[in-house]
């Protein structure tokens, strides 16, 4: 049985570790991006990223000062028994999250989106946002906090129900033009982790799109050795389109390309795309059913 | 961003202003006041504005700062420019009906902001990196705070004494030009080139279901 409080502290503190460190997979890619970076604008805006990253780590401010939309992605086994049931998720995270933005870890950026009203804590309905899935029959928790950037969400994503006659032409397409939109002038804050969802319901696809480019470590190709030709294709084209790191000119548009798969039905072909800006934030809490605690940079 | 860039005094004389080139980079010191969506709609649709000298205080700055309250007063945590161009509905009246000289903030704004940038002779100054901490250090104090109870922290008026604030660089000038109009141009025969290469045919289009 894993104490509630247990839970809450680990939420807080694996929001506070992604608001205030780089993840080293992302750190390791932003280093290996200015070195492929010839254009003196877009390294200067990698070099300046990686300069104030450093500061946060040290204690001074934050990764990106728009903490965004307070996301927790949480897997379970399917022993895993927590005091006050799973419902007690949801209270965890919000005690979390308050705390994280009463302690200036969090930025209060939430608001009513009719009344534009905001109560200064990040809470409100749908917020924060706990995804939860089950995996494998273990007793413990694996949650991944993921302060998410505007700039990523709002002009990194992208949905359209294509039809199976689009095929891949229709998905390369979309893509694309996609990711050249979201890096103009760095919208979606270049160089971006690219997210694609193909199949599934429109949300489903849409999901798949988020969990690529939130959660999927830098590096790693989808298994499918289809899907990971398809990700080398983009990734290459994308580096290809004269945009580099913040929207200057260049070759670091994005990171990685990751494109996950659902089944979907026989008449339609949906695809999305979701964006993860140049920070990455992610950092997970391990916690075992005996409640001890471990955090990593690392994703599952 | 140790590298010494010519900084110059808030506010801008248009003189200023219109010395300087596109692509350029620079540092400012003197007064900044913050906004993002809330200010401008609320100036433009109602006449809402916050109560500054704006000849002085005449540098607006596209912010929602992280902001702490401590025992002496108001601390910073990190001030993220934030993407222009989402205010660009408002943008050209509020720039024409304050005089403005210098917008700071991310990356680009439209034509409109571009135009009544050359009217008043001011010019947009785009981050270099993400850069909220560097920035945080470049504040000198934070002189005062307005709408804070209806706005909330993020969305207030805010205005610091910056010195030596930047580098950024100028992405419109007082000409009205935009540096990423043309890499916009260019990006676009890149795309229709990776198109080529990856395959998809010169006429493709989408399955039409309302044709």
């Amino acid at each position: 049985m894993i104490d509630r409080d247990v839970i809450s502290s680990a939420m807080y503190e694996a929001m506070r570790l992604a608001a205030t460190q780089l993840p080293p997979d992302v750190d390791a890619a932003l280093v290996a991006a200015l070195e492929a970076e010839s254009d003196p604008l877009a390294r200067r805006h990698i070099e300046v990223s990686l300069e104030n990253a450093r500061a946060a780590a040290e204690g001074e401010g934050l990764v990106c000062a728009d903490t965004g939309f307070p996301l927790f992605f949480i897997t379970a086994g399917s022993r895993t028994q927590i005091e006050g049931g799973f419902g007690a998720l949801h209270d965890a995270a919000a005690e979390a999250t308050g705390r994280a933005t009463a302690d200036a870890y969090l930025r209060p950026t939430m608001v009513d989106p009719l009344t534009r009203a905001n109560p200064g804590d990040n809470i409100g309905p749908g917020m924060p946002r706990v995804l939860l899935s089950f995996e494998g029959d273990g007793d413990g928790l694996e949650i991944t906090a993921a302060p998410k950037g505007g700039g990523s969400e709002i002009f990194g994503t992208f949905y359209r129900m294509m039809y199976p006659s689009d095929g891949e032409a229709g998905i390369l397409s979309f893509v694309l033009d996609a990711i050249r939109e979201g890096c103009y002038a760095g919208k979606i804050c270049p160089p971006a982790i690219v997210g694609v969802g193909i199949g599934g319901t429109a949300d489903l696809c849409m999901a798949l799109a988020k969990e690529a480019a939130v959660l999927r470590p830098i590096g790693v190709a989808n298994p499918d050795p289809n899907v990971a030709a398809l990700e080398r294709k983009l990734f290459d084209a994308a580096r290809n389109l004269g945009i580099g790191a913040m929207g200057a000119a260049g070759t670091s548009a994005v990171m990685a390309v990751n494109v996950e798969t659902a089944v979907t039905h026989t008449a339609a072909l949906p695809v999305a795309v979701n964006a993860q800006c140049l920070v990455g934030r992610r950092w997970r809490a391990s916690i075992s059913a005996s409640g001890d605690v471990s955090f990593t940079g690392d994703p599952a | 961003m140790n590298e010494t860039v010519r900084d110059l005094t808030l506010p801008l004389s248009e003189d200023d202003a219109r010395g300087l080139e596109l692509g350029e980079t620079l540092t400012v010191s003197g007064l900044v006041f913050t906004g993002r969506s809330r200010l401008h709609i609320r100036a433009i649709e109602q006449g809402i504005l916050p109560p500054l000298d704006f000849s002085a205080i005449n540098c607006f700055f596209h912010v929602g700062p992280v902001m702490r309250q401590t025992e002496p007063g108001w601390e910073v945590v990190s001030i993220e420019p934030t993407s222009s161009i989402r205010f660009e509905r408002y943008s050209p009246a509020l720039v024409r009906k304050l005089g403005l000289r210098t917008l700071i903030g991310k990356t680009t704004m439209g034509p409109g902001t571009a135009e009544a940038l050359r009217e008043v002779g001011g010019v947009h100054l785009s981050k270099i990196g993400v850069c909220g901490n560097l920035l945080r250090r470049q504040v000198k104090r934070v002189v005062e705070v307005h709408f804070l109870e209806e706005l909330g922290k993020t969305e207030a008026t805010w205005v610091f004494e910056v010195e030596r604030f930047g580098p950024f660089f100028v992405d419109i000038d007082a000409t009205g030009r935009n540096y990423f109009a043309e890499l916009d141009a260019h990006s676009r025969e890149r795309l229709a080139a990776m198109r080529g290469e990856l395959g998809i045919p010169e006429d493709f289009a989408y399955t039409e279901v309302n044709p």
